[in-house]
């Protein structure tokens, strides 16, 4: 078999002799930063490199990845756009709201939108909701890689905000975002920390693993919301 | 309850939405409305499903519609929020790094030429920009004609003939470095104008272009306003300053504002002095020209009362210190306390 679905929308195809991370592309003949197309069974597939992605590390991590077809997705940190392109390939009907801060990286990421049908770019900072509360839903899924170091709350005052009770936060910790100097396992520890226990909204931390060697000194973590008792 | 969403405004009664006032489905009035200001203040609650209602209360027929609608409107949106973020800070942070690179272009080809045709007139005497309008306007010396002050030298002179094709060649590359000059001038021009509009207060005190220097090195008007003053008097003066963290010359006094006339004509003795006072007041002008924009001309008045003060009460150098230089060794020689 050439090709092989590992998590809905994201695959293995096999190139040479090796097995490659892919998405498939929602916007055939086109490359987005670079990253080789692959055919297989009819289809064009993107190359999905772990190294440049935090969401790829953790799905060769076999961390479960909850995103459907149609699943409404909010990325906070977008960057240019090297992960949310794959997102929005795993998503043919569901939307992606991509929050990104800096006016010199959205200028890139929307070249990106222009070439896709479900990415709303939103620029504004992350740590402050209420500023596209107007524009964004309820949503399945939050994705985050701020490299802030109070990434903690942002977590949690967009879960608040957005997250379906039964939607999943997967969130990428860096460790010397937040203390370029200590352990990064005591580091992840207090994050985690942070987030079963600081804010309003609480997490329960499903799964959580190391990205390394795609990504030194990154945690990757997939969280529920706690219920709220009342 | 009022809330904002992005395609209308809703009232929220005791159970629910009790009304919903669409705006108009025009993707160019829907981005305008995106970027509203008071949002905030209009948002809705945590865990509120803007979607669903959307559909109820018949702004979009269906899923579908709404998501094409919305990515439509926010791309708009955000590519007019970026065209906006196009302040005139950013267009003088570009400027005066275009100045930069033009220097450092029109210097490689400056020098160049200055090789390239003292072949052929050793004597003139001219670099730069001289150099570069002289070449472009006459080409072969044997065109200088008599009134020019350099007409003696030119029929004098010992270099050699400069055959038709190479003339045609050396001009073009000079006024190529000419055009490079035009342009280096009216970025200059543009700079002065936008400083003067800008930042009235800094370009009083410091100057059009020091000024201009200043907030390209920070980053921003609003950041350099934040800046305290002993910062704003060494920036620009990296380069003496990390000597100085390894212990290798006394702190230095003066960055880029150095350039000021009111330090750059005094004596050396009473410029640190004065650096700090220029300092301090520019700090305080980029706070005005933030917070009101509005010129305040006594700040000027106030720094030159300072300015003398400083001059009469160091009018000579003091007896055992010596000006920063090579030879500075060492831990506690020299004035800094
Ligand atoms: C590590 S990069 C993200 C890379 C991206 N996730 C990818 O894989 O393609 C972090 C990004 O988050 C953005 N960012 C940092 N803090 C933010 C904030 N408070 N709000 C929005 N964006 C933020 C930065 O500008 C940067 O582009």
């Amino acid at each position: 078999m050439d090709v092989n679905e590992i998590s809905e929308g994201i695959f293995e195809v096999r190139k040479g002799g090796k097995m490659i991370l892919a998405t498939k592309n929602a916007n055939p003949g086109s490359s987005v930063y670079g990253e080789n197309l692959l055919e297989a069974e009819g289809e064009e597939y993107r190359a999905w490199d772990a190294r440049r992605s935090k969401l790829a590390a953790m799905v060769i991590k076999k961390m479960k990845v909850p995103i459907k077809s149609d699943s409404r997705v909010l990325y906070l940190g977008a960057a240019s756009g090297t992960t949310v392109s794959h997102v929005s390939d795993m998503l043919p009907n569901g939307i992606v709201y991509a929050v990104e801060f800096s006016p010199r990286t959205m200028r890139e990421l929307i070249q990106l939108c222009d070439t896709r049908s479900n990415i709303v770019p939103i620029l504004a900072d992350a740590s402050r909701p209420k500023l596209y509360a107007h524009i964004v839903e309820q949503v399945d899924v939050i994705f985050q890689d701020v490299a802030q170091p109070n990434q903690a709350q942002i977590a949690a005052v967009n879960a608040e905000q957005f997250l379906k009770e039964d939607g999943h936060l997967l969130l990428s910790i860096k460790a010397r975002s937040i203390d370029t100097v200590a352990n990064p396992s005591k580091v992840f520890k207090e994050e985690v920390n942070k987030l079963e226990k600081d804010f309003d909204t609480q997490f329960k931390v499903i799964k959580k693993h190391d990205l390394a060697p795609f990504h030194e000194d990154h945690l990757g973590l997939v969280a529920k919301k706690k219920l709220k008792e009342n | 309850m009022k809330i904002i969403t992005w395609y209308g405004i809703l009232t929220i009664g005791d159970d629910g939405v009790s009304e919903c006032e669409p705006f108009n489905k025009d993707v160019d009035e829907l981005a305008e409305l995106l970027l509203q200001k008071d949002v905030v203040a209009y948002s809705p609650g945590s865990g509120f499903d803007i979607r669903a209602v959307a559909i109820e209360c018949g702004f979009v027929e269906n899923d579908e519609e709404y998501n094409s609608l919305l990515r439509d409107v926010s791309i708009r949106a955000a590519k007019l929020q970026i065209s906006r973020t196009n302040t005139p800070d950013m267009q003088i942070i570009q400027a005066v790094e275009a100045l930069d690179d033009i220097d450092d272009v029109v210097n490689v080809l400056s020098e160049r030429l200055s090789e390239w045709y003292g072949l052929h007139f050793p004597e003139l005497g001219l670099s730069s920009e001289p150099l570069s309008r002289f070449v472009s306007e006459f080409g072969s010396r044997n065109n200088v004609p008599a009134e020019h002050p350099m007409f003696e030298k030119a029929t004098s002179s010992m270099g050699s003939e400069l055959p038709s094709a190479d003339e045609a060649l050396i001009r073009t590359f000079a006024s190529n470095a000419c055009e490079l000059y035009d342009s280096r001038h009216s970025i200059e021009a543009s700079i002065v104008r936008n400083m003067e509009q800008m930042a009235p207060n800094v370009t009083l005190i410091a100057g059009s272009l020091i000024g201009a220097r200043l907030i390209s090195m920070t980053g921003g008007l609003a950041r350099l306003s934040q800046l305290p003053s002993s910062t704003v008097q060494v920036m620009g003066a990296n380069r003496a300053l990390f000597k100085h963290l390894r212990g290798r010359a006394p702190s230095p006094k003066h960055g880029i504002i150095f350039n000021n006339p009111l330090i750059k004509n005094s004596p050396w003795w009473q410029r640190g002095k004065i650096a700090r006072a220029l300092a301090a007041k520019i700090s305080l002008a980029a706070r005005m020209d933030v917070y009101s924009g509005e010129l305040h001309p006594e700040i000027k008045v106030n720094l030159e009362k300072k300015v003398n003060s400083i001059k009469a009460a160091n009018p000579k150098p003091p007896v055992k210190q010596k000006p920063a230089g090579k030879g500075y060794k060492g831990k506690n020689k020299g004035g800094e306390r």
